[in-house]
């Protein structure tokens, strides 16, 4: 029994000293630049390379410089913290101090800066709802053009913002366009009003159904969020009438010629701005589209040539 | 004994114990960093809460008679109080690790104790300590909202004579809904699973003749195995969805489809390993008991199945474990809806799923993800108890 | 008596008995047969699915070339939606390769943990490795995503530095297999330790009083007994390896050209990139995704088969 123990204990110790042992050393700036980068259908990539005018790689792996590294959003974020050679590129609301955020063109990656137009790299956030023909009911194609207007409300925008993405202008409140929504003022809560496509958007289209829904005869908002092209398929493509059907759909990337929807059933909701990040290490504090350019084409393999 | 004998032994037995050691140590550095993640939002407010925060829209009349009451002594330095409206706020995290404004304090005398609801106008509208302030939204000036902090938000309100309408909500967040839809779904799974899967075992082990046709269901099954869960959740979306959706209330993907796919997923592990066991039964207690005039059928169930009982029980806690860890294919058979009234025929998340949902939203929140985990960790617990304590029972009667 | 001679089952069956023995047989052979045919279904499923990008022209891109998709080397070139150059042979290869190591380490880790927690542990502390081993079952594979992303990586991103490697942040073949590994060694020990303890106790007792030690019946007689039901535990661990992919794609880097068969470069799994973008994409490059689970379930079907020969070689003992 003493002796089981007892190598429990070493082992446990050895292997705290070796987990233990990374060695502070000096940022070393002829070391290789690791690429890390979103995959070929993430709306995050299409906005940072069509922003750093790389266009034919926004869905083209094989452009970009070798051994780059594919992750998602966290990914990134989580490997800028280890990789003290790494440099990547996340949304902006998922920006926090564990790693370097760099200014672009000069410019600081802040919410204030995106809306007065100054800082260049964002995507869209878009929705999409059904065909106005395709509503079962009026209360339901009622209850959802009535949360569209909501959207590009005062109200709508505060709630955008509180959730860290950027909201378009506007100067209406709902109080002042309720009354042209006569829907809102009957009892809707046996109306389930079901929400889809982007997960990207997921909280902040939560936190708008949930804010508005007691504006609207507290109906049933039922989210269930699967990915940007799910927002159109579900709408108005090949799911429409499937059992995954959603009322409202979003997706955090530009639609595709291929997700062209009937008229007034599509538009912008907000900005998400896109900031590429370093290790805290790193010397480099701000980047150009063209260095990133370069840095993702393979033009630039170790941090001098970004640094001279 | 030879001294190489001995040496030889105590290499061997080296061997053992340090790869006894090596696995729990990097099981408990597992465990321990999930709790070391977690530990900090599990409280009980999260397993009890429901996750949808209900909201309240409030107004107020022209003539307010303001609060004008003295910054209780009672408040610490941290809490933002407005004189003028008699209320203090404070920030804090909520359980998705972001900043919101809460009402710690609000005056008897406050005019936001007696405001009229925006929604409905036979209605009014009290705003009471704990509530979460979102916005306060003004006729001639931007709103304050939550990201610009609480103290902004009192001075907003200490200028303003008049608000057009103060957005306010209860503590969401809560995992109540996936709690009871995880245990909901191991119930309602091993019901469809268990039987089958042991049938089939016993079928294959006791009754079939051992040739091509048994050979081939064998592998047939294994192969089911090594099937990605994300396939199994295509198939549940496309086979059992639609055959629920038909013979069932239920409207659209659902806890049965997402049951009957986990059923499916846990069929090999419950064959196996009850095959396993029912292998080692000796043959001669199969003669015996035909000897004694008894028939297959009660052969099988009455000798070879107790025997078998310590092998399907820990099949049957590989198959919990499974379900309650499985996401990737529930996403696709039931959804990734999150809820808080359950329904068998409707849809919600189990906590892995809830735990998915949280890791691919930008930013992902870690901590509550390893909350979770910690829960899942309880509740395997809690199940892994009682099955051994049903089992111990029933071995004990039949033994 | 009259009565009972028009009793069908009178005229089938010599006695009650063997009508419920005929009924309870029938019954658990549909049982059976539902068990194994839902493989049926899934194949057909995904067959379908997975054949499109090769027989239809994807709206005007062209088919894809079976043979190029199977051998190839770059996962895709050209354009995203506008190509159909794909390729997933260095995925297949990376694939086995992971799956290869991560079973060499928790194989003898898991079995010999088995073992000890069946005959040598004190039977309160292997009551509490079993339940530690049950719990690990247990936990999302998200979670041992985040394990391998928080410790793994870092750990493997300075082992790498010790060497003189300057890896991608960790995220290599190396971090894969260890996540893998982590992630079977539950299903391993646990099923292991099911067949060891179902080894009758005759066959250790006939050992021991033939002057074996303790630790000789263990590894000599026990293991070799118990070889059946560990050879399971085997192939559902590979089945796991291979079909996992939340927590890989966390680790592996997701390469889109290789093979990588260097411990501190970046890979891909047939799975992780089944997953990637799969819930974002459209067209052709959602299609060729089902294709690739097309390959995946292949391989399964190839690897089960050699694992069920090689058990079947091997397993000369009898347990039954």
């Amino acid at each position: 029994m003493k002796k089981i123990w007892l190598i429990v204990v070493v082992a446990i110790i050895l292997v705290g000293l070796t987990a233990c042992n990374s060695t502070e050393e000096t940022w070393d700036s002829s070391s290789n630049i690791t690429v890390y980068t979103r995959d070929t259908s993430s709306g995050t990539r299409a906005g940072f390379m069509s922003g750093i005018g790389f266009n034919e790689a926004k869905e083209d792996d094989s452009l970009l410089v070798n051994g780059f590294v594919i992750k998602d959003n966290t990914g990134i974020l989580t490997s800028m913290e280890i990789d003290e050679y790494g440099i990547g590129f996340i949304s902006l609301a998922s920006l926090n101090n564990t790693v370097k955020g760099l200014n672009y063109e000069g410019v600081e990656p802040t919410i204030a800066n995106v809306i007065n137009n100054t800082y260049g790299l964002k995507r869209p956030f878009n929705y999409v709802i059904r065909s106005l023909d395709d509503f079962e009911n009026e209360t339901e194609k009622g209850i959802t053009l009535a949360f569209i207007a909501f959207l590009g409300t005062t109200d709508g925008l505060d709630i955008i913002m509180n959730k860290g993405a950027i909201p378009l202008d506007s100067t209406q409140t709902w109080d002042d366009i309720k009354n042209e929504y006569a829907v809102c003022n009957q009892d809707n809560s046996n109306t389930t009003i079901k929400i889809g496509g982007s997960d990207s958007i997921e909280k902040i289209a939560l936190a708008l159904t949930e804010a508005f829904a007691p504006k609207c005869g507290d109906f049933i908002p039922e989210h269930d969020h699967t990915g940007s092209s799910d927002g159109f398929k579900r709408t108005q493509g090949s799911e429409k009438d499937s059992d995954n059907y959603k009322h409202i759909g979003f997706a955090s990337r530009p639609f595709k010629d291929s997700e062209q929807g009937s008229v007034d059933t599509q538009g912008q909701l907000a900005w998400d701005a896109i900031v590429v990040i370093v290790h805290l290490s790193n010397q480099l504090n701000n980047v150009s589209a063209e260095e990133l350019k370069k840095i993702y084409n393979g033009e630039f393999l170790i941090w001098n040539d970004v640094l001279d | 004994m030879s001294n190489k004998r001995i040496r030889i032994d105590r290499f061997y037995q080296f061997m053992t114990y340090s790869a006894a050691s090596i696995a729990v140590i990097i099981l408990s550095m597992i465990i321990i960093f999930v709790i070391s993640n977690g530990s900090g939002l599990l409280n009980f407010g999260l397993v009890v809460n429901d996750y949808h925060a209900k909201f309240y829209n409030g107004g107020i009349d022209n003539n307010i008679t303001f609060s004008q009451t003295e910054r209780p002594e009672s408040l610490t330095s941290e809490i933002y109080y407005s004189e003028k409206w008699g209320i203090g706020l404070i920030e804090e995290e909520n359980r998705e690790g972001n900043t919101i404004i809460s009402v710690e304090y609000i005056d008897i005398d406050s005019p936001l104790r007696n405001m009229r609801d925006k929604n409905n106008d036979n209605n009014s509208l009290s705003l009471s300590e704990g509530s979460i302030v979102s916005s306060i939204k003004f006729y001639d000036k931007n709103s304050a909202l939550t990201i610009h902090g609480a103290e902004h938000m009192i001075n907003e309100l200490d200028t303003s004579d008049d608000f057009r309408e103060i957005v306010y909500s209860s503590l969401g967040g809560g995992v109540r809904g996936s709690i009871i839809t995880t245990l909901y779904i191991i119930g309602l799974t091993l019901l469809i699973a268990l039987p089958i899967g042991i049938f089939t075992a016993i079928y294959i082990n006791e009754f079939a003749k051992k040739n091509r046709v048994t050979s081939l269901i064998r592998s047939m099954i294994e192969v089911l195995t090594g099937v990605p869960s994300i396939i199994f959740g295509l198939m549940g979306l496309a086979v059992f969805v639609p055959l629920t959706v038909k013979y069932t209330q239920a409207d659209s993907a659902n806890l049965l489809s997402g049951s009957l796919t986990l059923a499916v997923i846990l069929l090999p592990i419950i064959i196996r390993s009850t095959e396993e066991s029912l292998k080692v039964v000796p043959d001669d207690f199969r003669t015996a008991s035909l000897a004694l005039g008894a028939n297959h059928t009660q052969t099988t169930f009455k000798v070879v199945l107790p025997s078998a009982l310590p092998g399907i029980m820990t099949a049957t806690l590989l198959a919990i474990g499974r379900i309650i860890g499985e996401s990737a294919a529930l996403i696709f058979a039931i959804g990734t809806a999150i809820k808080d009234d359950i329904s068998i025929f409707g849809k919600s998340t189990t906590l892995s799923v809830h735990i998915w949902s949280l890791m691919t939203d930008e930013p992902a929140n870690i901590e509550l993800a390893s909350t979770i985990a910690i829960i899942i960790l309880i509740i395997v617990l809690v199940l892994n108890l009682i099955v051994k304590l049903i089992a111990k029972r029933f071995t004990k009667n039949f033994g | 008596m009259e009565l009972l001679k028009k009793n069908p089952f009178r005229d089938k069956f010599n006695s009650k008995k063997e009508a419920i023995d005929y009924f309870v047989r029938t019954f658990f052979m549909i049982s059976a047969i539902i068990s194994s045919s839902f493989i049926i279904i899934i194949v057909v499923f995904i067959a379908k699915e997975g054949i499109k990008p090769f027989i239809t022209d994807n709206n005007g891109i062209g088919s894809v070339n079976l043979f190029s998709f199977i051998t190839g080397k770059v996962w895709l070139e050209g354009t995203a939606f506008l190509s159909n150059l794909y390729g997933v042979g260095f995925i297949i290869i990376n694939t086995l390769y992971i799956s290869f190591f991560a079973l060499l380490i928790s194989m003898p880790i898991g079995v010999l943990t088995a073992l000890f927690i069946a005959k040598i542990a004190p039977k309160k502390i292997a009551e509490f490795l079993r339940t530690v081993v049950e719990l690990l079952a247990a936990i999302p594979s998200i979670v041992y995503g985040l394990f391998g992303s928080g410790i793994i990586l870092v750990f493997v991103y300075n082992f790498a530095k010790i060497f003189g490697i300057q890896s991608k942040g960790g995220n290599s073949v190396l971090a894969t297999v260890l996540v893998l590994a982590l992630m079977i060694l539950p299903t391993i020990t646990a099923l292991s330790e099911v067949a060891i303890r179902s080894v009758r106790s005759e066959i250790e007792h006939g050992s021991l009083a033939l002057g074996a030690t303790k630790t000789q019946t263990n590894f000599k007689i026990v293991l070799l007994s118990a070889k059946s039901g560990i050879f399971t535990a085997a192939i559902l661990g590979v089945g796991r390896a291979l079909g996992e992919a939340t927590a890989v794609s966390l680790v592996a880097g997701n390469a889109r050209s290789g093979p990588s068969f260097g411990f501190f470069e970046t890979t891909s799994t047939l799975t992780s990139t089944m997953l990637q973008g799969l819930k974002e994409t459209v067209g052709i490059d959602y299609d060729i995704r089902f294709s690739v689970g097309l390959v995946l379930m292949v391989v399964i079907l190839l690897t089960n088969l050699m694992l069920n020969f090689a058990k079947k070689r091997v397993g000369n003992i009898n347990v039954k």
